[in-house]
């Protein structure tokens, strides 16, 4: 082992068992790198990309809170809509067991937020202070002019695509193009700022200074996932069987013959290991699937001739020598429990009525007897149209032999998006209650959108029978 | 090797205290979006004497109490399992 090696392994050692140490994570380049670089790019241009996005001259995507509204595109969702939210949270966690067991921590390796941006901050520290080797000198290094210089612009650059970052978040909450103008013309309100500071405070913190720490320490998934795992799940992982014993050796050695594993013990996959833990030691919760140490491992098994793949993505039974199954009880359970949730919330979508009827008794008085001797009862009804067009609307009652409604005023108009208080006074015949309290039913119907109709249950109440 | 190693490491105090305000963060962003969804903030400064606030300061300061707390409740907890 040279000294280089052996500095690197006590590099590694302190930062498993002593206080935390920076992990400088080498770059890597091959085809699961190449996957998370498509995965970084894709989930933050959708990030960052969305908010900019029109639709019916509104943004396409605004989780509008100050005016209780979600648009998503086409869809305003309101928060009688909440149902959908919860939908949406539980097929997500239903998703997140499905893909775990089936090919273990490919959340964490390519989709995680934290995963993702903390990328981009890597790539930022590594265009401004250079490559793993310049950067652990420059952090040895005494403080001078050129280091503070270095460092002052990597923290600025952070900062600014924190802030960046924060502003778009914000801007998921609040119009971008309104939010923009104020933030040009320093006229943020204090919430606004307060969002976009906290935001990009958290991403400078999480993806800047906690990195790992976040995955090794602070999340909840990393924590319970292994729960998900069986024996067919895809792990990475180290042939121990070809690689041991493990040593340098000469380029064209026949190592076999010299009693060597196909390990020639370089450390590289220690090196790039954002974690920094060494997979070599078998299966640990600190790796989070991310697979740069396959890469560089297949590059290094190139350079020396040798078959690729001494560390891969395989299963346990694989590695036991055992077939792997991929449909097993598991798998099927959580693709059908998936699929009902997908299906009852694409249904449910579907068939939402984007009008909402509410109807309110009079509390005061329960009923009262009119001039010419009927029995009266005042509703308040609280029409909600959660369409976005104007609707005109015709109300009827029925439930009782001759109920008669009377309404104050003639057309019932309910503009877009707003929401009508409509006071109406139900009539019957004492003779024609056949309880105390009756079931009446109130139906609403759109002029101009049969579809657009709801009905509700009401109670009326006459004399003690 | 299903056994997956896990290496007993001794968190620090800021460590723990980051553990508790992250996992009280979600919580407190669930019952953020649970309660306000239920109740208008407007309809509920109606009921209450409470200084002007727009719906987006109803929502901050909503999200902080509740932050407020689960950090409190978890910082209780660990309190009395360290005693």
């Amino acid at each position: 082992m040279s000294k280089v090696d052996r500095q690197l392994d006590d590099d590694v050692a302190k930062s498993l068992y002593a206080k935390h140490q920076k992990i400088y994570p080498r770059e890597v380049h091959g085809k699961f790198a190449r996957l998370r670089v498509l995965a970084v790019v894709v989930l933050l241009g959708l990030f960052y990309g969305l908010p900019w996005l029109q639709w019916d001259g509104r943004q396409a995507v605004l989780f509008d809170l100050p005016a209780r509204k979600f648009y998503i595109f086409g869809i305003t969702l309101w928060p009688q809509d909440f149902i959908f939210l919860a939908f949406l949270l539980i097929m997500a966690a239903l998703a997140l067991f499905f893909f775990t067991t089936l090919a273990g921590r490919l959340w964490c390796g390519y989709a995680c937020p934290q995963t993702v941006w903390t990328e981009v901050f890597l790539w930022i520290e590594h265009a401004i202070e250079g490559d793993r080797q310049q950067q652990m000198k420059l952090d040895k290094s005494p403080m001078s002019a050129n280091k503070f210089r270095i460092k002052l612009t990597k923290h600025a650059a952070w900062i600014l695509f924190a802030a960046f970052t924060g502003f778009t978040f914000v801007a998921y909450f609040t119009p971008l193009r309104d939010l923009a103008h104020r933030l040009f013309t320093f006229d943020l309100s204090a919430w606004e700022a307060f969002w976009i500071f906290f935001y990009g405070f958290a991403t400078y913190g999480n993806a800047g200074w906690m990195r790992e720490q976040v995955c090794l320490h602070m999340c909840p998934y990393a924590r319970f996932q292994s729960a998900m795992f069986d024996k067919d799940t895809l792990i990475v992982a180290y042939d121990e069987k070809r690689g041991e014993p493990r040593g340098p050796r000469k380029r064209n050695l026949d190592y076999e013959a010299e009693g060597l594993g196909a390990c020639i013990n370089c450390t590289m996959c220690v090196q790039v290991c954002p974690t920094g833990i060494d997979i070599r030691d078998g299966l640990q919760y600190e790796c989070i699937g991310c697979s740069a140490c396959i890469d560089v491992c297949d590059d290094v098994m190139d350079k020396m001739g040798y078959e690729k793949g001494l560390i891969k993505y395989t299963t346990q039974n694989t590695v036991e020598g055992n077939p792997t199954k991929v449909l097993r009880p598991r798998i099927v359970i959580y693709a059908l429990i998936l699929l009902t949730f997908a299906s009852a919330f694409i249904y449910t979508l579907a068939v939402r009525v984007p009008l909402q009827l509410d109807v309110m008794r009079d509390r005061n008085t329960l009923f009262r007897e009119t001039n010419e001797g009927q029995i009266e009862n005042v509703y308040t009804l609280k029409l909600v149209n959660m369409d976005e067009n104007d609707h005109e609307f015709n109300l009827s009652a029925e439930g009782i032999e001759g109920l008669e409604m009377k309404l104050e005023q003639e057309k019932i108009l309910v503009k877009g998006g707003k929401v009508l208080d409509l006071p109406v006074r139900l009539r019957a015949d004492e003779a024609d209650l056949k309880e105390r309290s009756s079931t009446v039913y109130f139906q609403l119907n759109a002029v101009d959108d049969e579809k657009l109709n709801v009905k509700e249950e009401a109670r009326f109440i006459g004399p003690r029978k | 090797m299903t056994e997956i190693e896990n290496k007993k490491r001794s968190l620090s105090g800021i460590q723990k205290t980051i553990i508790i305000l992250w996992l009280s963060f979600v919580m407190a962003g669930i019952a953020t979006g649970v309660f306000f969804s239920a109740i208008d903030p407007d309809a509920l400064s109606a009921c209450v004497t409470f200084p002007e606030v727009s719906r987006m300061g109803a929502y901050t300061i909503g999200f902080l109490l509740f932050w407020l707390l689960t950090a409190a409740s978890s910082f209780i907890t660990k309190y009395f399992l360290n005693s």
